[in-house]
C-alpha cells in the first residue's frame, strides 16, 4: 500500500466529522504532542546540554587560542588546524593509535571467536568457563594496569622470572620500544576479550540446532559445519564486534597512560593522551580541541567506511 | 482525582499537594542543614579548604601538622583534600583556579609557580599580613625565598626544600670498608672513584652496588641528570620564542656517566622507582639515589641507613631539589576572614615544621633548622647542607616537578640509559623537542 493511499484513507473520515469533534481531536492531538515532548524532554535536555552543546562549543574553541588559564580567548580561524597538521607529535600519536587498533582488533575478535566456539561444543562446567573468560572485563583499568606492570617488571616480574627458567634473557616488556605496544595489547586482550566472547557465544547459541542436525545427516564433519553453518550465521555479529572493537581501540588511553605513560620514547602515546597533554597539562585548550576534531573526523571516516561495507554486504 | 482544600480556600489536586509536601520537606531539610551552618557561624568556626599532594609517609606528618594547627586555632577548621602527585593534581588545581572556585590555600612545587603566576591562577602573598603572623623574608634562606618570587611579588611560601640525595646502608658500607672513623661514608669526587666505591659495595651485596629506579618516570632521570649537569657549573635557559640555551658537552658527559652506571653490576639496567627502592631495602644494594622523602620508608623497614648529598663528581657542589610551597589560588570571591585564617594556618605550619623534617624534608623556616631539636635529627642533619646547593628546574611555563617536560626528557633519555641510543642522540632529540615547545604560543 502506498503512502498516498494510506493518507487518503485516514483523512477521509475526518472531513465528515462535526466541527466540535474536530476541535476536540485537535486539542487532544496537541495535548498528546505536548505530553510526547514532556516525556522526551529529560533525554532531549541531556542530549542538548551534554552532547550537542559540547560538540558545538568544542568546535568553536578549536578556532580560538583559548588557554586553560582563560587567556587569549579570541578567534584565530583555522591556524590551530594548520599547526596540528604540521605537528609531528600529533601524527606520531595518531600513528600509535592506529597501530594499536590494528594489532589489538585482530586478536580481540579472533580469540573471542575461538573461545566461544570451544565453549559452544559443550565443555563441562560451562558457568565456570564463562565466568573466567568474562570476569577480567569487570576489573577497573587501574587494577589491570597495576597487575600487568608488576608481571612485566624486568627485575622482579613473574613473566621474566618464568622465562629465565628456560634460559631466556630478560625482556623489557614495557621499556623496549619494539615490545611495549604488544605488551599493552596482551594486557588489553586479557582484560577485554570476555566482552566479545560473550557476544559471540550468545550469537552461536541462537543458531538453530536443526541446521547442524541436517548437516550431520548429509555427512558434514565438525570443521565443515563450523565453516559452512556457524561462520556464515555469525556474519552480522562479526561485523558488529569488529566495528565496536575498532571504535573502542581507537579511544585507547587508560591502560597505556597507567602502564607506560606513553613511553618508552613516546612509542605508545595514543592520540587521546596527546590531546590530554596539550589541553590540560600544556594549557592549550584551543589547540587541543583542534586535534580532537581531527581525530573525530578520523572516527567518522572509519564508521562511514564500515557502514558502507556493511550495507553492501546486506544488499 | 481527589481534591483537597487549601488554607486560602483554593482547591488543590493531589499531585499539587504531594509536590508541595516534597518542597516543604526539602525546605525543612535545607533549613536543618543551614542550621548546622548557622550554628557553626554562631560559633565562628570557618571552614578552610586546603589541597595538597602529599600521600606517603609525609602525608601522615602533614595530617598531624594540620591537626595541630586546627587545635591551636578554634576560629577555623582546615579541611585537607589530597590529590595524586603530578598531572592529576596540577590540572585540577589549574582548572579550579581558572573557574575561580579553588580552596583557600594549596601546596605547589615551587618549580611549577612560573606556569601559574603569570596567568593569574595564583595570587601574591601580602608581606604585611605575613609579618603580622611572624613570617618575614629573614626566616628563609635567600635562595629559597627568591624562588618564591615572580616579577617582584611573593607568590609561594616554601615549607621545605626536598633534594635528591644518596641513602646508604651503613652495614654494607662498613663491610666494604668504606666508612670513615666518624661513621660517615668516604667522600669521592670523581665519576671513576664513585663507580669504584659502588663496585666495592657490590662485592658485599653480590647483587648491585647502587639502586636507582627510573623506568617510565622522567622525574627520576631528570633529578639525577640535573644534579650532575649542575655540578659542571652549567646552566639551562628557557626563553619562549628562542632556542634552549644549554651546555651540550656537560649534558652528554652527565648522560654518558649515568648510562655507564646501569651495567647490571653497579646498578640494575631496568628498575622502576618501586623496585629500585625495594632492592635497596632488601639489602641487595649499598646505595640508593632518591628523594629525602623516602626516609620514612627506610625507617619503617628498620634499615641501618644514613644519607648524604649526592657526591660532587664534577667540581661544583650541586643538588637537584624542589620545594613544597604554599600558594593562594585565585578565587572569584575572596572571604577576607578566611584569607586571614589561611595566613595564620600557613604560619603555624611553618613554625611547626620540625614534624615535617621528620618526614625527611629540610624545613624552609630557618628558626626550625637552627633549633637544637633539628640538630639531633639523623640522618636529616647529614644532608641539611643541600639547602645551600639546591637547584630548581630551569624556569618556563612547561617545566617543573611532575611536568610534561620531565616526561619528554624520559622519552629521549630512557633509551640512552638502557644503552639503546647514544647520549648525544638522546640529548639532541630532547633539545629539539624543547625548542618545539619554546616556539609555540605561550599559553600563560
Amino acid at each position: 500500500m502506498s503512502s498516498s493511499t494510506l493518507s487518503r484513507q485516514t483523512s477521509q473520515p475526518r472531513t465528515t466529522r462535526s466541527p466540535g469533534i474536530k476541535a476536540g481531536l485537535s486539542l487532544r492531538r496537541s495535548r498528546d504532542t505536548l505530553n510526547g515532548w514532556a516525556f522526551a524532554a529529560p533525554f532531549l535536555i541531556f542530549f542538548l546540554v551534554f552532547l550537542i552543546w559540547p560538540i558545538l562549543y568544542g568546535f568553536y574553541m578549536s578556532l580560538t587560542g583559548k588557554s586553560l588559564t582563560g587567556a587569549n580567548d579570541t578567534l584565530i580561524g583555522f591556524s590551530n588546524y594548520a599547526e596540528a597538521f604540521a605537528d609531528a607529535g600529533m601524527w606520531r600519536s595518531l600513528g600509535n593509535t592506529l597501530y594499536f587498533t590494528v594489532i589489538s582488533t585482530v586478536p580481540l575478535v579472533l580469540i573471542a571467536l575461538v573461545m566461544a566456539a570451544l565453549l559452544n561444543i559443550g565443555l563441562p562446567a560451562q558457568w565456570l568457563w564463562r565466568l573466567s573468560y568474562f570476569a577480567p572485563f569487570l576489573l577497573a583499568s587501574t587494577v589491570v594496569s597495576l597487575f600487568f606492570v608488576w608481571m612485566y617488571n624486568p627485575q622482579l616480574g613473574l613473566i621474566n622470572d618464568f622465562l629465565s627458567k628456560f634460559g631466556i634473557a630478560k625482556v623489557g616488556w614495557l621499556n623496549d620500544p619494539n615490545v611495549a605496544m604488544w605488551s599493552i595489547v596482551i594486557a588489553t586482550l586479557w582484560w577485554t576479550v570476555g566482552f566479545n566472547f560473550l557476544l559471540y557465544l550468545a550469537a552461536m547459541q541462537n543458531i538453530p540446532v536443526q541446521h547442524y542436525e541436517a548437516a550431520s545427516l548429509d555427512g558434514a564433519g565438525a570443521w565443515r559445519q563450523f565453516f559452512s553453518i556457524t561462520m556464515p550465521q555469525l556474519t552480522p555479529t562479526t561485523v558488529m564486534i569488529v566495528l565496536l572493537q575498532i571504535l573502542a581501540s581507537l579511544k585507547v588511553f587508560d591502560q597505556i597512560y597507567q602502564m607506560t605513560g606513553g613511553g618508552p620514547g613516546g612509542s605508545t602515546r595514543p592520540v587521546v593522551q596527546y590531546i590530554f597533554e596539550t589541553g590540560f597539562t600544556g594549557y592549550r585548550l584551543g589547540y587541543s580541541a583542534a586535534i580532537s576534531y581531527i581525530f573525530f573526523g578520523l572516527i567518522v571516516l572509519v564508521s562511514a567506511l564500515q557502514f558502507v561495507i556493511t550495507r553492501r554486504r546486506s544488499v | 482525582m481527589k481534591q483537597f482544600e487549601s488554607l486560602t480556600g483554593k482547591q488543590l489536586t493531589r499531585r499539587q499537594l504531594l509536590t508541595g509536601s516534597a518542597l516543604l520537606g526539602g525546605g525543612l531539610l535545607a533549613t536543618s542543614l543551614t542550621g548546622c551552618g548557622g550554628a557553626a557561624q554562631a560559633g565562628e568556626v570557618r571552614e578552610i579548604g586546603f589541597w595538597h599532594l602529599l600521600s606517603g609517609g609525609d602525608g601522615t606528618k602533614m595530617q598531624a601538622m594540620i591537626a595541630n594547627a586546627n587545635q591551636a586555632n578554634p576560629g577555623f577548621k582546615v579541611h585537607p583534600t589530597v590529590l595524586a602527585w603530578g598531572p592529576p593534581y596540577y590540572t585540577k588545581l589549574a582548572m579550579a583556579s581558572a573557574g575561580g572556585r579553588p580552596p583557600e590555600v594549596a601546596i605547589m612545587h615551587a618549580s611549577r609557580v612560573p606556569g601559574y603566576a603569570p596567568g593569574g591562577l595564583i595570587e601574591p602573598w601580602d608581606l604585611g599580613l605575613l609579618a603580622e603572623n611572624g613570617i618575614t623574608p629573614e626566616n628563609f634562606a635567600p635562595r629559597i625565598w627568591e624562588k618564591g618570587q615572580q616579577d617582584g611579588k611573593v607568590f609561594s611560601l616554601a615549607l621545605d626544600s626536598h633534594p635528591f640525595i644518596m641513602f646508604y646502608n651503613t652495614d654494607i658500607a662498613g663491610k666494604a670498608g668504606l666508612l670513615e672513623s666518624n661513621g660517615l661514608l668516604q667522600e669521592v669526587n670523581s665519576p671513576d672513584a664513585f663507580k669504584a666505591m659502588a663496585l666495592e659495595m657490590q662485592k658485599v651485596t653480590k647483587a648491585h652496588g647502587l639502586s636507582l629506579g627510573y623506568l617510565n618516570l622522567g622525574a627520576q632521570m631528570w633529578r639525577l641528570f640535573y644534579t650532575l649537569y649542575k655540578q659542571h657549573g652549567a646552566e639551562i635557559v628557557l626563553t619562549p620564542g628562542q632556542p634552549m640555551q644549554a651546555d651540550r658537552d656537560a649534558a652528554i658527559e652527565s648522560l654518558e656517566f649515568m648510562a655507564s652506571l646501569f651495567d647490571d653490576t653497579i646498578a640494575a639496567k631496568g628498575n622502576d622507582i618501586n623496585t629500585g627502592i625495594a632492592e635497596f631495602v632488601r639489602g641487595d644494594s649499598g646505595m640508593l639515589f632518591s628523594g629525602g622523602w623516602e626516609l620514612p620508608t627506610m625507617k619503617k623497614a628498620k634499615l641501618p641507613v644514613d644519607a648524604a648529598t649526592i657526591p660532587t663528581l664534577y667540581g661544583t657542589p650541586a643538588s637537584y631539589a624542589d620545594s613544597h610551597s604554599f600558594v593562594l589560588p585565585r578565587q572569584l570571591v575572596v572571604d577576607e576572614e578566611k584569607r586571614k585564617d589561611a595566613y595564620k594556618f600557613v604560619s603555624d605550619i611553618l613554625k611547626g615544621s620540625l614534624l615535617w623534617a621528620e618526614a625527611g624534608h629540610i624545613p624552609a623556616y630557618q628558626p626550625v633548622v637552627q633549633s637544637p631539636a633539628y640538630g639531633e635529627l639523623t640522618p636529616q642533619i647529614h644532608y641539611a647542607n643541600a639547602a645551600d646547593i639546591i637547584n630548581y628546574d630551569p624556569e618556563a611555563w612547561f617545566s617543573g616537578s611532575g611536568s610534561d617536560w620531565q616526561n619528554y626528557f624520559a622519552e629521549y633519555i630512557q633509551n640512552v640509559l638502557l644503552g639503546r641510543t647514544k647520549a648525544a642522540e638522546g640529548w639532541d632529540g630532547f633539545v629539539a623537542r624543547t625548542n618545539d615547545l619554546l616556539s609555540r604560543p605561550n599559553p600563560v
